[in-house]
């Protein structure tokens, strides 16, 4: 009896405790957009490595972040929140360090982030001639920071850039740059070791980017083009 | 037992009634102080905006000059004062153009005496605010160190404002912008507190809010500007941010008397290395009208671009957000072995003939910053001066000590020039870029 007595008072526990312990589970959205502040266009990312949104639940002690990602166009979605303030901020980004803010995201909270981009890629043209691509752009560096690099990138996915690529034609500066320069970079699809990667009949994206040499700094870039090759 | 009862419920509500009476006769709330409107009618500086402006330390002495206080900030008390072999300076300013100057222990290779100006006299200050005006630097503010300035030292607050009333004066005539500025290094709570005073007197000594008096005193926000340099440093200060806060308030006052620019450390924004990590900081800056943060000796050429890029384009967005104006600080080298004891010490930030400035110049601009704060005009201790200062091989001897001279291949007044250029650039001119400007 004292037996059967401690087993159902067990089991009570065990059930209580469970019903007790069960937390709603997470029901909020946190959506957007990252944005260019000066030509409010949205500022495009990399998929891999690349910008993320870093948020910090409140009311916890030493929480631990968690990192939603960009997409390539500048868009960020994640659905799995719990309901609950928290400190959200871009970081590790291809932009101006920007301050954490507070927000309280319950339902489906939109938050738009307004940044200034480390580099605004100028009047970005990619033209295919036969077997050249060549694409021709100016930059126009918002930090003083030296720029590392620029490249045109290939890739078969709509999302090409660093590291999604199959070839790139990559230039270094580490310089500080001349707003008025035009460069140039080109790819020849003729050449040894491209004719094997980029095959004629498929479709490829080719996209510019530059890289300021600053601390988790990642690459800015204007949008993909495509060519049927 | 009723009676009591019925007592207590007329005594309850009479009293409920007198409270609600009682409430309609409140004095009504003081009127909300209004504030101070100042006439700026010829005023020449009504914002730091588009100006570049320097450091004035003034704080030199020279035997003779009546202010008793000796070889002050020239000579260095480890090694028996301003001798050859013993200085705490390491540039030595070139003589050519002062017309009152002190013969000193220092003689040149040839055997003949070197001479050392002192800001004491007035026509000494004269010059070098006639040099602003030759070379468009568009003026300074007048560092006013807390602790030479109390009732205890009174020879220190004598030498202060006669170097001030020379430099007000010399503003006026030429037309510079001027502006006092406290440093609170060295400080005691007290003495934060005792700087209220201290300016009170200054502008009843000077009349420094009278458009007439002082055309060309600095304004900002419609009101004259008062700087307080030294809040956030973590190095161990013996007062607070919230000592300072205190003292903005009440120079502010309800009636916003005056607008603050802080002088502040240079991670003040993200608050780690140089600066305290107290969110007070940031609220203190938020009240304020102006930051600066030092960046001296926190970076050289070869790591200007890694350190400053990020950090000055964010701090500047910061203060878009919070509605404060910024403004960066520029210095060409430094260079202070003499100083430190130490010859190791001797251009431990080289100039590089005027590139390392530049390269701050433009470093700001391309960041946004609308006006340049150039550390200093006369500091020779360190070895930040833009003065006219003595070149290589025009230097007098200094035992088995040296003085350090410019590029022998620039001229005396280079630094002059090339700030100048900067001001050129800051006001709108073009032509101008991350390529140092070629002298003609």
């Amino acid at each position: 009896m004292k037996r059967t007595a401690y087993i159902l008072s067990m089991l009570l526990i065990a059930f209580t405790a469970c019903k007790k312990d069960n937390y709603d589970g997470p029901t909020a959205t946190l959506y957007g957009n990252i944005y260019d502040a000066g030509t409010k266009t949205l500022l495009e990312q990399d998929i891999i490595r690349g910008s993320v949104v870093e948020i910090k639940e409140h009311g916890w002690e030493n929480v631990q972040p968690q990192w939603l990602i960009f997409k390539v166009d500048g868009a960020y979605e994640n659905s799995l929140l719990f309901e609950n303030s928290y400190s959200v901020a871009p970081v590790r980004g291809n932009f101006i360090p920007v301050e954490p803010q507070d927000v309280r995201i319950a339902g489906r909270t939109q938050l738009d982030f307004s940044v200034t981009p480390y580099i605004r890629i100028v009047n970005p043209s990619i033209t295919r001639n036969g077997n050249i691509v060549t694409a021709t752009f100016s930059l126009q560096q918002q930090v003083t920071n030296n720029v590392r690099k620029i490249g045109l990138y290939a890739h078969s996915d709509f999302r090409v850039g660093e590291p999604l690529r199959l070839t790139a034609a990559e230039q270094e500066i580490n310089a500080v740059t001349d707003p008025a320069h035009v460069y140039t970079l080109t790819i020849d699809l003729q050449a040894p070791n491209i004719r094997d990667i980029l095959k004629p009949g498929k479709t490829y994206y080719f996209r510019i980017g530059a890289l300021i040499d600053a601390t988790e700094s990642k690459p800015n870039y204007a949008k993909a083009v495509a060519f049927d090759l | 037992m009723k009676t009591i009862l019925l007592s207590a419920i007329v005594l309850i509500a009479m009293s409920c009634s007198k409270n609600g009476g009682s409430r309609g006769q409140e004095p009504p709330p003081p009127p909300p102080v209004k504030e101070i409107v100042y006439d700026e009618t010829g005023c020449l500086y009504t914002a730091y905006d588009n100006l570049v402006m320097a450091g004035y330390q003034g704080w030199f002495a020279a035997e003779g000059d009546g202010s008793e206080r000796g070889w002050y900030h020239l000579g260095l008390g480890s090694c028996g004062g301003f001798k050859p072999g013993c200085s705490a300076v390491d540039f030595y300013p070139d003589m050519t153009e002062y017309t009152q100057k002190y013969k000193t222990p220092f003689k040149y290779a040839d055997g003949s005496d070197a001479y050392m100006y002192s800001p004491y006299d007035e026509s000494t200050v004269d010059l070098h605010f006639k040099w602003m005006k030759d070379y468009g630097i568009d003026g300074v503010f007048m560092q006013r160190f807390v602790g030479e300035v109390k009732n205890t030292n009174p020879k220190g607050k004598r030498h202060f404002n006669k170097v001030l009333e020379n430099a007000l004066k010399a503003a006026k005539k030429y037309g510079r912008a001027i502006c006092v500025m406290y440093d609170l290094s060295g400080c005691a709570p007290e003495d934060v507190a005792y700087l209220e005073q201290d300016w009170k007197e200054l502008q009843t000594i000077f009349n420094l809010f009278d458009n007439k008096a002082n055309p060309t005193y600095l304004r900002h926000n419609k009101k004259p500007l008062v700087v307080i340099w030294g809040v956030g440093f973590n190095d161990n200060r013996r007062y607070t941010t919230a000592n300072v806060d205190a003292l903005v308030d009440k120079l502010k006052g309800p009636e916003k008397r005056v607008s603050v620019m802080l002088g502040v450390p240079y991670y003040w924004r993200s608050m780690r290395n140089d600066t305290e990590n107290n969110p007070g900081l940031h609220s203190l800056i938020r009240k304020c009208d102006i930051v600066m943060p030092w960046a001296v000796g926190r970076y050289s050429s070869g790591n200007y671009a890694q350190v400053a890029g990020v950090e000055l384009a964010a701090d500047i967005q910061w203060c878009k957000t919070n509605n404060v104006t910024y403004v960066p600080l520029a210095f060409p080298g430094f260079s202070w072995g003499n100083l430190k004891n130490d010859p190791a010490q001797y251009n431990s930030i080289p100039r590089l003939k005027g590139d390392f400035l530049w390269q701050q110049v433009a470093g700001a601009k391309i960041s946004g910053a609308r006006s340049l704060y150039v550390a200093m005009f006369d500091e020779i201790d360190e070895g930040t001066a833009i003065y006219k200062c003595a070149r290589e091989g025009e230097l007098p001897l200094h035992g088995d000590r040296r003085f350090i001279g410019l590029d022998p291949e620039l001229a005396s007044d280079y630094y002059l020039w090339l700030t100048g250029q900067a001001g050129r650039w800051f006001k709108g001119e073009g032509g101008f870029g991350t390529t140092k400007p070629v002298r003609p």
